[in-house]
Protein backbone atom coordinates (compact mmCIF):
# COMPACT_ATOMS: atom_id res chain seq x y z
CA UNK A 1 0.00 0.00 0.00
CA UNK A 2 0.90 3.21 -0.33
CA UNK A 3 -0.01 7.14 0.56
CA UNK A 4 -0.28 9.32 -2.81
CA UNK A 5 -0.91 13.37 -2.24
CA UNK A 6 -2.71 15.03 -4.76
CA UNK A 7 -4.46 18.10 -5.53
CA UNK A 8 -8.08 18.48 -3.83
CA UNK A 9 -10.84 19.30 -5.65
CA UNK A 10 -11.37 23.02 -5.74
CA UNK A 11 -14.62 23.19 -4.15
CA UNK A 12 -13.97 19.80 -2.30
CA UNK A 13 -15.80 21.68 0.71
CA UNK A 14 -18.97 22.03 -1.01
CA UNK A 15 -18.92 18.61 -2.68
CA UNK A 16 -18.65 16.97 0.68
CA UNK A 17 -21.18 19.21 2.97
CA UNK A 18 -24.19 18.21 -0.63
CA UNK A 19 -23.21 15.09 1.35
CA UNK A 20 -23.75 15.63 4.69
CA UNK A 21 -19.97 15.63 5.97
CA UNK A 22 -20.77 19.23 7.07
CA UNK A 23 -17.94 18.89 9.40
CA UNK A 24 -15.30 18.71 7.20
CA UNK A 25 -12.66 21.67 8.90
CA UNK A 26 -11.23 21.51 12.35
CA UNK A 27 -11.63 24.73 14.45
CA UNK A 28 -8.27 25.41 13.90
CA UNK A 29 -9.31 25.85 10.13
CA UNK A 30 -7.18 23.12 8.96
CA UNK A 31 -8.99 20.31 6.89
CA UNK A 32 -10.41 17.46 9.09
CA UNK A 33 -11.46 15.92 5.51
CA UNK A 34 -8.17 15.84 4.40
CA UNK A 35 -8.52 14.58 0.26
CA UNK A 36 -4.97 16.16 -0.39
CA UNK A 37 -3.97 12.82 0.14
CA UNK A 38 -5.36 9.21 -0.03
CA UNK A 39 -4.20 5.78 0.57
CA UNK A 40 -4.03 3.21 -2.14
CA UNK A 41 -3.78 -0.71 -1.57
CA UNK A 42 -4.19 -4.11 -2.98
CA UNK A 43 -7.35 -5.87 -3.14
CA UNK A 44 -5.03 -8.52 -1.54
CA UNK A 45 -4.37 -6.22 1.42
CA UNK A 46 -8.26 -5.44 1.18
CA UNK A 47 -8.46 -9.27 1.42
CA UNK A 48 -6.74 -9.57 4.73
CA UNK A 49 -7.93 -6.38 6.13
CA UNK A 50 -11.66 -7.84 5.81
CA UNK A 51 -10.48 -11.22 7.26
CA UNK A 52 -8.72 -10.04 9.97
CA UNK A 53 -11.91 -8.03 10.67
CA UNK A 54 -14.04 -11.35 10.83
CA UNK A 55 -11.68 -12.61 12.97
CA UNK A 56 -11.77 -10.38 15.56
CA UNK A 57 -15.45 -10.27 15.47
CA UNK A 58 -15.16 -13.93 16.38
CA UNK A 59 -12.79 -13.42 19.23
CA UNK A 60 -15.05 -10.73 20.17
CA UNK A 61 -18.21 -13.26 20.08
CA UNK A 62 -16.27 -15.70 22.25
CA UNK A 63 -15.02 -13.09 24.84
CA UNK A 64 -18.23 -11.85 25.41
CA UNK A 65 -19.46 -15.31 27.23
CA UNK A 66 -16.60 -15.93 29.05
CA UNK A 67 -17.09 -12.61 30.31
CA UNK A 68 -20.47 -13.26 31.15
CA UNK A 69 -19.55 -17.04 32.34
CA UNK A 70 -16.76 -15.78 34.54
CA UNK A 71 -18.46 -12.47 36.18
CA UNK A 72 -15.50 -10.50 34.47
CA UNK A 73 -18.12 -6.90 34.30
CA UNK A 74 -16.89 -5.51 37.49
CA UNK A 75 -13.09 -6.41 36.67
CA UNK A 76 -14.11 -4.00 33.55
CA UNK A 77 -15.54 -1.17 35.86
CA UNK A 78 -19.03 -1.74 35.06
CA UNK A 79 -21.93 -1.13 36.78
CA UNK A 80 -23.40 -4.11 38.94
CA UNK A 81 -26.90 -2.74 38.52
CA UNK A 82 -26.21 -3.33 34.80
CA UNK A 83 -24.78 -6.95 35.15
CA UNK A 84 -28.68 -8.45 34.85
CA UNK A 85 -29.63 -6.50 31.46
CA UNK A 86 -26.06 -6.94 29.92
CA UNK A 87 -26.98 -10.83 30.59
CA UNK A 88 -30.28 -11.01 29.14
CA UNK A 89 -29.13 -9.02 26.55
CA UNK A 90 -26.23 -11.01 25.03
CA UNK A 91 -28.08 -14.19 25.45
CA UNK A 92 -31.40 -13.06 23.79
CA UNK A 93 -29.62 -11.53 21.02
CA UNK A 94 -31.65 -7.96 20.36
CA UNK A 95 -31.14 -6.40 17.62
CA UNK A 96 -27.24 -4.95 17.17
CA UNK A 97 -26.62 -2.50 13.97
CA UNK A 98 -22.56 -1.78 13.59
CA UNK A 99 -19.58 -1.20 14.90
CA UNK A 100 -15.89 0.07 14.34
CA UNK A 101 -12.26 -2.39 14.56
CA UNK A 102 -10.03 0.30 14.51
CA UNK A 103 -6.58 -1.71 13.65
CA UNK A 104 -2.72 -0.69 13.04
CA UNK A 105 -1.87 -1.91 9.85
CA UNK A 106 1.89 -1.28 8.55
CA UNK A 107 1.68 -3.65 5.36
CA UNK A 108 3.10 -6.82 7.11
CA UNK A 109 1.16 -7.32 10.43
CA UNK A 110 -2.50 -6.33 11.40
CA UNK A 111 -3.03 -5.45 15.28
CA UNK A 112 -6.18 -4.83 16.79
CA UNK A 113 -5.95 -1.60 18.57
CA UNK A 114 -9.13 -1.23 20.01
CA UNK A 115 -13.54 -1.67 19.28
CA UNK A 116 -15.45 0.55 19.29
CA UNK A 117 -18.79 -1.04 19.16
CA UNK A 118 -21.67 1.29 20.71
CA UNK A 119 -20.87 4.64 19.12
CA UNK A 120 -19.31 4.78 16.98
CA UNK A 121 -18.64 7.56 14.31
CA UNK A 122 -16.82 8.49 11.05
CA UNK A 123 -19.27 6.48 9.21
CA UNK A 124 -20.48 9.51 6.73
CA UNK A 125 -16.98 10.24 5.60
CA UNK A 126 -16.65 6.03 4.96
CA UNK A 127 -19.81 4.71 3.53
CA UNK A 128 -20.86 8.41 1.60
CA UNK A 129 -18.01 11.14 1.60
CA UNK A 130 -15.00 8.79 0.36
CA UNK A 131 -17.59 6.63 -2.13
CA UNK A 132 -18.57 10.01 -3.75
CA UNK A 133 -14.99 11.06 -4.06
CA UNK A 134 -14.06 7.81 -5.58
CA UNK A 135 -16.76 8.18 -7.87
CA UNK A 136 -15.69 12.07 -9.42
CA UNK A 137 -11.85 11.53 -8.78
CA UNK A 138 -11.43 7.53 -9.48
CA UNK A 139 -14.24 5.99 -11.08
CA UNK A 140 -12.37 2.87 -11.99
CA UNK A 141 -10.89 1.87 -8.86
CA UNK A 142 -12.51 -0.38 -6.09
CA UNK A 143 -12.74 1.03 -2.49
CA UNK A 144 -13.57 -1.42 0.91
CA UNK A 145 -16.85 0.57 1.15
CA UNK A 146 -20.62 -1.57 0.85
CA UNK A 147 -21.70 0.28 4.49
CA UNK A 148 -24.34 2.31 2.76
CA UNK A 149 -26.33 -1.21 0.66
CA UNK A 150 -25.18 -3.37 4.10
CA UNK A 151 -27.08 -0.82 6.53
CA UNK A 152 -29.88 -0.54 4.24
CA UNK A 153 -30.23 -4.55 4.21
CA UNK A 154 -30.19 -4.47 7.97
CA UNK A 155 -32.95 -1.99 8.84
CA UNK A 156 -35.24 -4.22 6.39
CA UNK A 157 -34.52 -6.82 8.27
CA UNK A 158 -35.31 -5.01 11.48
CA UNK A 159 -38.67 -3.96 10.00
CA UNK A 160 -40.11 -6.75 12.31
CA UNK A 161 -38.82 -6.23 15.41
CA UNK A 162 -39.19 -2.25 15.92
CA UNK A 163 -41.68 -0.24 16.90
CA UNK A 164 -42.91 2.34 14.17
CA UNK A 165 -40.99 5.04 14.82
CA UNK A 166 -37.63 4.34 15.57
CA UNK A 167 -36.77 7.23 17.20
CA UNK A 168 -32.45 8.41 16.67
CA UNK A 169 -30.96 10.21 19.47
CA UNK A 170 -27.58 11.98 20.13
CA UNK A 171 -25.63 14.25 22.02
CA UNK A 172 -26.00 17.33 20.10
CA UNK A 173 -22.58 17.83 18.49
CA UNK A 174 -22.45 18.32 14.33
CA UNK A 175 -20.80 14.94 13.84
CA UNK A 176 -23.27 12.79 16.27
CA UNK A 177 -26.39 14.99 14.56
CA UNK A 178 -24.92 13.98 11.31
CA UNK A 179 -24.09 10.84 11.83
CA UNK A 180 -27.68 9.76 13.16
CA UNK A 181 -29.44 11.56 10.13
CA UNK A 182 -27.84 9.23 7.77
CA UNK A 183 -28.65 6.32 9.79
CA UNK A 184 -32.07 7.41 10.03
CA UNK A 185 -31.91 8.04 5.97
CA UNK A 186 -30.31 4.70 5.36
CA UNK A 187 -33.37 3.25 8.27
CA UNK A 188 -35.82 5.22 5.67
CA UNK A 189 -34.44 3.53 2.03
CA UNK A 190 -34.90 0.34 4.40
CA UNK A 191 -39.04 0.89 4.90
CA UNK A 192 -38.82 2.13 8.52
CA UNK A 193 -40.45 5.52 9.88
CA UNK A 194 -37.99 7.90 12.00
CA UNK A 195 -37.74 10.27 14.27
CA UNK A 196 -35.25 12.91 15.68
CA UNK A 197 -34.79 13.50 19.19
CA UNK A 198 -31.90 14.99 21.43
CA UNK A 199 -30.99 12.81 24.46
CA UNK A 200 -31.02 16.15 26.57
CA UNK A 201 -35.06 15.92 25.34
CA UNK A 202 -36.06 12.61 25.71
CA UNK A 203 -38.81 12.12 28.65
CA UNK A 204 -39.11 10.05 31.10
CA UNK A 205 -42.68 9.40 32.06
CA UNK A 206 -42.84 7.71 35.55
CA UNK A 207 -46.61 7.47 35.94
CA UNK A 208 -46.54 4.80 32.99
CA UNK A 209 -42.55 3.59 33.47
CA UNK A 210 -41.46 4.77 29.68
CA UNK A 211 -39.21 7.13 28.20
CA UNK A 212 -41.63 9.78 26.02
CA UNK A 213 -41.04 12.03 22.76
CA UNK A 214 -41.14 15.90 23.03
CA UNK A 215 -44.92 15.12 22.59
CA UNK A 216 -44.96 12.67 25.19
CA UNK A 217 -45.29 9.93 22.78
CA UNK A 218 -44.29 6.87 24.28
CA UNK A 219 -40.82 5.76 22.12
CA UNK A 220 -40.38 1.91 22.16
CA UNK A 221 -37.57 1.95 20.04
CA UNK A 222 -34.38 4.09 20.03
CA UNK A 223 -31.09 4.11 18.25
CA UNK A 224 -28.68 6.14 20.38
CA UNK A 225 -25.48 7.84 19.59
CA UNK A 226 -24.93 7.83 23.42
CA UNK A 227 -22.57 5.81 25.29
CA UNK A 228 -24.09 3.41 27.41
CA UNK A 229 -21.88 4.23 30.26
CA UNK A 230 -22.85 8.07 29.78
CA UNK A 231 -26.23 6.81 30.30
CA UNK A 232 -25.88 4.93 33.23
CA UNK A 233 -24.16 7.36 35.54
CA UNK A 234 -26.99 10.07 34.53
CA UNK A 235 -29.83 10.78 35.98
CA UNK A 236 -32.23 8.44 33.86
CA UNK A 237 -29.77 5.66 34.07
CA UNK A 238 -32.09 3.57 36.96
CA UNK A 239 -34.97 4.18 34.43
CA UNK A 240 -32.96 3.24 31.17
CA UNK A 241 -32.55 -0.06 33.19
CA UNK A 242 -35.67 -0.64 33.77
CA UNK A 243 -36.79 -0.12 30.51
CA UNK A 244 -34.92 -3.44 29.95
CA UNK A 245 -35.80 -6.94 30.00
CA UNK A 246 -35.71 -8.91 33.41
CA UNK A 247 -32.55 -11.07 33.41
CA UNK A 248 -35.06 -14.15 33.87
CA UNK A 249 -36.49 -13.53 30.76
CA UNK A 250 -33.52 -15.46 28.65
CA UNK A 251 -35.75 -16.34 25.63
CA UNK A 252 -34.58 -15.41 21.84
CA UNK A 253 -35.44 -12.60 20.68
CA UNK A 254 -37.53 -12.44 17.65
CA UNK A 255 -40.24 -10.32 15.23
CA UNK A 256 -43.93 -10.06 17.11
CA UNK A 257 -42.90 -11.88 20.17
CA UNK A 258 -44.77 -10.11 23.30
CA UNK A 259 -43.22 -7.08 23.85
CA UNK A 260 -43.36 -6.94 27.49
CA UNK A 261 -41.21 -9.28 27.82
CA UNK A 262 -38.55 -7.38 26.62
CA UNK A 263 -39.70 -4.10 28.72
CA UNK A 264 -40.46 -1.06 27.16
CA UNK A 265 -37.79 0.35 25.16
CA UNK A 266 -36.04 -1.35 22.68
CA UNK A 267 -32.01 0.02 22.81
CA UNK A 268 -30.32 0.35 19.50
CA UNK A 269 -27.08 -0.42 20.41
CA UNK A 270 -27.61 -3.38 23.05
CA UNK A 271 -26.27 -3.16 26.55
CA UNK A 272 -24.17 -5.49 26.29
CA UNK A 273 -21.99 -3.35 23.73
CA UNK A 274 -20.68 -2.10 26.90
CA UNK A 275 -18.33 -5.13 27.28
CA UNK A 276 -16.87 -4.60 23.73
CA UNK A 277 -16.37 -0.78 23.85
CA UNK A 278 -14.70 -1.17 27.25
CA UNK A 279 -11.12 -1.22 26.80
CA UNK A 280 -10.56 -3.87 29.10
CA UNK A 281 -11.93 -5.87 26.29
CA UNK A 282 -8.21 -5.91 24.85
CA UNK A 283 -6.40 -7.50 27.98
CA UNK A 284 -9.42 -10.39 28.07
CA UNK A 285 -9.21 -11.41 24.06
CA UNK A 286 -5.43 -11.60 24.59
CA UNK A 287 -5.75 -13.60 28.07
CA UNK A 288 -8.28 -15.98 26.17
CA UNK A 289 -5.83 -16.30 22.67
CA UNK A 290 -2.42 -15.48 24.12
CA UNK A 291 0.04 -15.25 21.06
CA UNK A 292 -3.29 -14.21 18.23
CA UNK A 293 -1.35 -13.19 15.47
CA UNK A 294 -4.47 -10.81 15.43
CA UNK A 295 -3.73 -8.97 18.50
CA UNK A 296 -1.62 -6.77 20.66
CA UNK A 297 -0.40 -8.34 24.24
CA UNK A 298 -2.42 -6.71 26.88
CA UNK A 299 -3.22 -6.27 30.51
CA UNK A 300 -5.32 -5.08 33.40
CA UNK A 301 -2.96 -5.25 36.09
CA UNK A 302 0.04 -3.25 34.79
CA UNK A 303 2.69 -3.26 31.69
CA UNK A 304 4.38 -6.60 33.25
CA UNK A 305 6.99 -7.46 30.76
CA UNK A 306 6.17 -4.20 28.21
CA UNK A 307 8.58 -1.68 27.91
CA UNK A 308 6.77 0.08 24.81
CA UNK A 309 3.17 0.23 25.84
CA UNK A 310 -0.17 1.96 25.65
CA UNK A 311 -2.14 3.00 28.68
CA UNK A 312 -5.83 3.62 27.61
CA UNK A 313 -8.41 4.25 30.53
CA UNK A 314 -11.34 1.75 30.31
CA UNK A 315 -13.74 4.16 29.42
CA UNK A 316 -11.45 6.36 27.50
CA UNK A 317 -12.92 8.54 24.28
CA UNK A 318 -11.06 10.27 21.10
CA UNK A 319 -7.44 9.43 22.52
CA UNK A 320 -8.41 10.96 25.96
CA UNK A 321 -6.61 10.35 28.70
CA UNK A 322 -4.46 8.32 26.82
CA UNK A 323 -0.12 7.86 27.56
CA UNK A 324 2.09 6.55 24.99
CA UNK A 325 5.36 4.97 26.27
CA UNK A 326 8.09 3.27 24.45
CA UNK A 327 12.00 1.80 25.75
CA UNK A 328 10.59 2.96 29.24
CA UNK A 329 9.92 6.87 27.89
CA UNK A 330 6.85 8.57 27.79
CA UNK A 331 6.10 9.95 24.75
CA UNK A 332 2.69 11.58 24.90
CA UNK A 333 0.33 11.69 28.15
CA UNK A 334 1.17 11.59 31.43
CA UNK A 335 1.31 8.34 33.53
CA UNK A 336 0.88 10.08 36.59
CA UNK A 337 -1.92 9.42 38.61
CA UNK A 338 -5.54 7.08 38.69
CA UNK A 339 -8.92 7.04 37.62
CA UNK A 340 -11.87 5.59 39.41
CA UNK A 341 -12.36 3.13 36.48
CA UNK A 342 -8.70 1.72 35.74
CA UNK A 343 -6.26 1.14 32.69
CA UNK A 344 -5.45 -1.36 29.62
CA UNK A 345 -1.66 -1.91 29.12
CA UNK A 346 -1.81 -2.49 25.40
CA UNK A 347 2.02 -2.89 23.59
CA UNK A 348 2.42 -0.54 20.99
CA UNK A 349 1.77 -1.86 17.67
CA UNK A 350 3.49 -0.86 14.20
CA UNK A 351 1.78 1.25 12.03
CA UNK A 352 1.59 2.44 8.25
CA UNK A 353 3.35 6.03 8.68
CA UNK A 354 4.02 8.49 5.77
CA UNK A 355 4.36 11.58 5.01
CA UNK A 356 4.61 12.70 8.68
CA UNK A 357 1.52 10.93 9.49
CA UNK A 358 0.47 7.86 11.56
CA UNK A 359 -2.63 5.81 10.16
CA UNK A 360 -5.52 3.79 11.80
CA UNK A 361 -7.70 1.90 9.77
CA UNK A 362 -11.01 1.81 10.70
CA UNK A 363 -12.43 -1.24 9.81
CA UNK A 364 -16.62 -1.31 10.00
CA UNK A 365 -19.30 -3.99 10.54
CA UNK A 366 -22.21 -4.00 9.78
CA UNK A 367 -24.84 -6.75 11.64
CA UNK A 368 -21.60 -8.38 12.37
CA UNK A 369 -20.15 -8.82 8.76
CA UNK A 370 -16.96 -6.76 7.55
CA UNK A 371 -18.24 -3.88 5.71
CA UNK A 372 -16.17 -1.23 4.82
CA UNK A 373 -13.49 1.04 5.88
CA UNK A 374 -11.91 4.48 6.68
CA UNK A 375 -8.50 5.88 7.14
CA UNK A 376 -7.95 8.52 10.33
CA UNK A 377 -4.39 10.29 10.64
CA UNK A 378 -2.51 11.44 12.76
CA UNK A 379 0.48 13.68 13.62
CA UNK A 380 1.60 11.72 16.88
CA UNK A 381 1.19 8.23 18.15
CA UNK A 382 -2.52 9.07 19.03
CA UNK A 383 -5.71 8.86 16.97
CA UNK A 384 -8.21 11.34 18.91
CA UNK A 385 -10.76 14.03 17.77
CA UNK A 386 -8.66 16.15 15.63
CA UNK A 387 -7.02 13.22 13.39
CA UNK A 388 -7.93 13.90 9.95
CA UNK A 389 -10.16 11.48 7.34
CA UNK A 390 -8.28 10.31 4.37
CA UNK A 391 -10.05 8.59 1.84
CA UNK A 392 -8.88 5.04 0.24
CA UNK A 393 -9.08 3.20 -3.14
CA UNK A 394 -7.79 -0.64 -4.17
CA UNK A 395 -6.89 -2.04 -7.44
CA UNK B 1 -16.41 -4.94 -6.65
CA UNK B 2 -16.55 -3.88 -3.12
CA UNK B 3 -18.00 -0.55 -3.76
CA UNK B 4 -21.53 -0.07 -3.10
CA UNK B 5 -23.01 0.04 -6.24
CA UNK B 6 -24.96 3.41 -5.50
CA UNK B 7 -25.47 5.70 -1.99
CA UNK B 8 -28.51 7.69 -3.11
CA UNK B 9 -29.63 10.29 -0.13
CA UNK B 10 -32.36 11.88 0.78
CA UNK B 11 -32.62 13.06 4.30
CA UNK B 12 -29.13 13.45 4.94
CA UNK B 13 -28.87 15.37 1.71
CA UNK B 14 -31.93 17.81 2.91
CA UNK B 15 -30.45 18.24 6.29
CA UNK B 16 -27.36 18.91 5.41
CA UNK B 17 -28.35 21.73 3.27
CA UNK B 18 -31.14 23.13 5.71
CA UNK B 19 -28.78 22.49 9.73
CA UNK B 20 -32.61 23.25 10.55
CA UNK B 21 -34.10 19.60 11.52
CA UNK B 22 -33.88 20.39 15.55
CA UNK B 23 -37.00 20.91 17.51
CA UNK B 24 -36.00 23.05 20.19
CA UNK B 25 -38.81 24.18 22.38
CA UNK B 26 -38.83 26.38 25.58
CA UNK B 27 -37.60 24.96 28.40
CA UNK B 28 -37.35 25.71 32.39
CA UNK B 29 -34.47 24.02 34.74
CA UNK B 30 -37.08 23.85 37.74
CA UNK B 31 -36.39 21.98 41.30
CA UNK B 32 -38.78 19.58 43.12
CA UNK B 33 -41.34 22.10 44.33
CA UNK B 34 -41.54 24.08 40.57
CA UNK B 35 -39.49 26.80 41.32
CA UNK B 36 -37.37 28.53 38.21
CA UNK B 37 -33.48 27.37 38.89
CA UNK B 38 -30.66 27.93 36.92
CA UNK B 39 -29.78 25.56 33.93
CA UNK B 40 -26.87 24.55 35.05
CA UNK B 41 -28.40 22.48 37.91
CA UNK B 42 -30.27 20.83 35.42
CA UNK B 43 -27.04 19.06 33.99
CA UNK B 44 -25.72 18.07 37.78
CA UNK B 45 -26.48 14.28 38.44
CA UNK B 46 -27.70 14.67 42.00
CA UNK B 47 -29.12 18.00 42.05
CA UNK B 48 -32.75 16.65 42.22
CA UNK B 49 -33.62 19.46 39.46
CA UNK B 50 -35.15 18.85 36.23
CA UNK B 51 -36.28 20.08 32.64
CA UNK B 52 -40.21 21.27 32.42
CA UNK B 53 -41.46 22.01 29.19
CA UNK B 54 -43.57 24.41 27.75
CA UNK B 55 -44.34 26.13 30.87
CA UNK B 56 -44.50 29.96 31.95
CA UNK B 57 -42.67 32.32 34.69
CA UNK B 58 -41.75 35.39 35.50
CA UNK B 59 -38.25 34.48 34.32
CA UNK B 60 -36.23 34.91 38.14
CA UNK B 61 -34.76 31.73 39.44
CA UNK B 62 -36.96 31.38 42.61
CA UNK B 63 -40.36 32.14 40.77
CA UNK B 64 -42.38 29.41 40.47
CA UNK B 65 -43.42 27.88 36.75
CA UNK B 66 -46.60 26.66 35.66
CA UNK B 67 -48.49 24.76 32.86
CA UNK B 68 -45.22 22.59 32.27
CA UNK B 69 -45.39 18.80 31.75
CA UNK B 70 -45.08 16.43 34.56
CA UNK B 71 -42.79 14.59 32.59
CA UNK B 72 -38.71 14.75 33.36
CA UNK B 73 -36.84 15.58 31.05
CA UNK B 74 -33.04 16.50 31.00
CA UNK B 75 -32.11 13.10 32.44
CA UNK B 76 -29.75 12.36 29.86
CA UNK B 77 -27.49 14.15 27.64
CA UNK B 78 -25.58 15.61 30.49
CA UNK B 79 -21.66 13.67 30.03
CA UNK B 80 -19.41 14.89 27.29
CA UNK B 81 -19.85 18.56 27.98
CA UNK B 82 -23.29 19.12 28.21
CA UNK B 83 -26.00 20.41 25.35
CA UNK B 84 -23.57 19.85 22.01
CA UNK B 85 -21.02 17.51 23.17
CA UNK B 86 -20.63 14.18 21.48
CA UNK B 87 -20.80 10.67 22.15
CA UNK B 88 -19.37 9.26 19.13
CA UNK B 89 -16.07 8.10 18.94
Amino acid sequence: MRRLTVTPRSDWQKRVERVGLTYHTLADGTPYWDEGAYWELTAGEIDRLEAATAEVQRLALAAGDVILNQDRLAQMGIPAAAGPAIRAAWNSEPPALYGRLDLAYDGTTIKLLEYNADTPTGLVEAAVAQWYWLQECYPDADQFNSLHEKLIAKWKDLKDYTSSPVYFADGGSEEDRMTVTYLRDTAEQGGLKTRHVAMHDIGWDAKHSRFVDLDNHAMETLFKLYPWEWMLSEPFGPDALSTLPPSAALQEWGPRKDRRLWGSMLWIEPIWKMMWSNKALLAILWELNPGHELLLPAYLDGPRELTSYVRKPLFGREGSGIAVVQDGVTLEGVLAGENAQGYVYQALASMATAGGKTAVFGSWLVDGEPAGMGIRESTGPVTNNTSCFVPHLFR
Amino acid sequence: MRKSREVQLTLLAAIALSMTACRDEHRDCVDAQNHLQSDINCRAETSGSHFVYGGSSGGNVGDTVVGGSSVSRGGFGGTGGGDGGAGGE
